[in-house]
């Protein structure tokens, strides 16, 4: 008989990993480039001739706002409206939507799920094997994210606290796990890639939308209150660091989904 | 007695399609059963329900002692499954892929993947998107086999394989039954598992319309039969046939050379002691597709 063990360490989630590190490569050179494009801007834009401030003046009405443009001048308000708020949330959202359609309803519509499901895992373990492998990629974003922030925050003029740049990446990394766990847990549930997609980059959308909606008027900032976007970034965490509160609210909802995926998926076939 | 597979009235709807009507099966410890039938006759779907992929609208089954449901993870650590429609995908190797699938069945002896990679002739360096499709049963063939599992469950296991690794398979389920593995496959085509078989269970439209071994369901086939003959009129050959009631769709091809073909039901005996007055140039008694000839035969019970 063979002494080799059986029951290793997280398979499903090292499995998840190996497969996916090419294209982990792949987006944290985006992640990478995005931050070297924008973050030394700021320090040719800064100071007080850049004029900065009359290119946002300039904008039509609500637009600078519903971009999140309306504190640049600052660097932690800038990093924000760039990087934070936009295309980091972009790629952010992309890469959730992707690695979380992908995780259960693609594995199962190319037909590859049952052959693991046949092996001596549960339905449970494939869930949060798995939902691991997508949040530790997304973490992993995230602290590329941090680091290069601080690697350029002398030279770009930024001048962030260093907590305060690891609290807006956790709040990145926040609404990247929210994304991921809707398109999960909708994955788990109707084994339809197309719905997760739907549903990851979905939560995101709204999130920003609502957002950009409360920015508008004092009548509608009530729709802060329901955008996970605001929720995460409403504090401005680059300069007042993150809201914990606000951060467990979306890892909470995350949790949620994710067991209520799980708990379906334990319950239902799963289709050739 | 004991049984390594067990179902009651094991039933499978989807929507207003009954994919598995009922089926009561009964699959001895250390047997070899074969399963057979028409695609869409339920085979995919019975051992899906097994393995727990799925989950029965009613009926019962048990597996290795155990339901599928409650037996979860450890119960298919026992079995050795593999599936109809493989897809394997993946810029990994073989044997990387094989690896982790080891981790997550039962434990694998050591260079227990290279020996059967080996008798099958598959490369494990090759990436298995790479792979031809031939190739990619065998890993499943595998896969299913590398940790000797009590129970192994093949569906359509010789699909895709060539002759010469059919056979080696063949030997790899005759070695399985003798360490006491049960063996429980499937095929559109008898003749790729009747000779791995003891007993074969013929289903159609989702229940089992016949069990029994090899022989016996051989005994009451269909066969196709050509007959040549030299030296003897067309007319008197046609009048000898046709008195013959297990000869079907007589038809006779004069010349130089009379061809007779048609089909004979059960023994062929009373077909050769009908032909034995002419000379007869050559007789062939094609082993035709068993499995369809079983089949036809009982649909036509069922419609008469």
């Amino acid at each position: 008989m063979s002494q080799n063990m059986t029951g290793s360490f997280l398979p499903l989630t090292r499995r998840n990993l190996a497969d996916s590190w090419r294209g982990l490569l792949g987006w944290t050179a985006g992640v990478t480039g995005a931050i070297f494009l924008y973050v030394p801007l700021y320090s040719s834009f800064s100071g007080d001739n850049a004029g900065f401030e009359d290119i946002i003046a300039s904008l039509p009405d609500g637009l600078a706002s519903t971009l999140g443009f309306q504190d640049l001048a600052s660097g932690a308000g800038y990093v924000q409206a760039t990087y934070l708020g936009l295309i980091g949330f972009v790629l952010f959202t992309i890469a959730a939507t992707l690695w979380s359609s992908a995780a259960i309803a693609g594995d199962e519509e190319s037909g590859s799920l049952e052959l693991t499901l046949a092996h001596g895992v549960s339905r449970v373990q494939i869930m949060a094997e798995r939902s691991l492998g997508v949040i530790l990629r997304l973490l992993w974003l995230s602290i590329v994210s941090a680091l290069l922030i601080l690697a350029l925050n002398d030279s770009s003029g930024i001048d962030l606290e260093p907590a305060h740049v690891i609290g807006g990446c956790a709040a990145l990394f926040g609404v990247g796990v929210l994304a991921a766990s809707f398109g999960l847990a909708v994955g788990a549930i109707t084994a339809r890639r197309s719905f997760a997609s739907a549903a990851a980059a979905g939560i995101s959308l709204l999130g920003y939308i609502l957002n950009s909606l409360g920015n508008q008027s004092a009548d509608v900032e009530w729709l802060h209150n329901l955008s996970p976007y605001y929720w995460a970034f409403g504090n401005s965490p680059l300069s007042e660091g993150a809201d914990w509160g606000a951060l467990g609210l979306i890892f909470g909802i995350s949790a949620v989904m994710l067991v209520l995926g799980g708990f379906i998926f334990n319950r239902r076939d799963v289709s050739a | 007695m004991t049984y390594a597979i067990e179902t009651q009235a094991l039933t499978k709807r989807y929507g207003k399609n009954t994919a598995l009507d009922g089926l009561d099966l009964a699959v001895e410890t250390g047997s070899v059963f074969g399963m057979i039938g028409p695609n869409g006759a339920g085979k995919t779907t019975a051992m899906r329900l097994l393995l727990d992929i799925i989950r029965p609208t009613s009926g019962s089954a048990t597996v290795l002692g155990q339901s599928p449901i409650t037996g979860g993870a450890a119960l298919r650590r026992d079995i050795g499954f593999l599936p109809g429609e493989l897809l394997l995908e993946g810029r990994v190797t073989g044997r990387s892929l094989l690896k982790h699938y080891a981790e997550i069945s039962g434990p694998v002896a050591p260079g227990r993947i290279d020996s059967l990679a080996e008798r099958l002739g598959l490369d494990l360096t090759r990436h298995v998107r790479t792979l031809s499709k031939g190739n990619k049963q065998k890993l499943g063939l595998v896969q299913a086999f590398m940790h000797e599992p009590k129970l192994l469950v093949l569906d359509e296991p010789t699909s895709g394989l060539d002759p010469l690794v059919q056979q080696e398979f063949l030997s790899m389920v005759r070695e399985a039954q003798h360490n006491g593995q049960t063996v429980f496959l499937s095929s559109h085509v008898l003749s790729e598992i009747q000779n791995a078989a003891d007993q074969v269970a013929v289903l159609r439209n989702g229940a089992v319309v016949k069990v029994g071994d090899v022989a016996s369901l051989r005994a009451s086939a269909i066969r196709r039969v050509v007959i040549d003959f030299t030296d003897a009129a067309a007319d008197d050959i046609r009048t000898a046939l046709l008195a013959l009631p297990q000869l079907a769709n007589l038809t006779v091809a004069d010349g130089e050379v009379i061809q007779v073909t048609g089909t004979v039901e059960g023994h062929i005996d009373a077909l050769v002691k009908a032909i034995a007055p002419f000379h007869v140039v050559d007789l062939r008694v094609e082993e035709q597709d068993l499995e369809s000839s079983v089949i036809d035969l009982y649909s036509n019970e069922a419609n008469k």
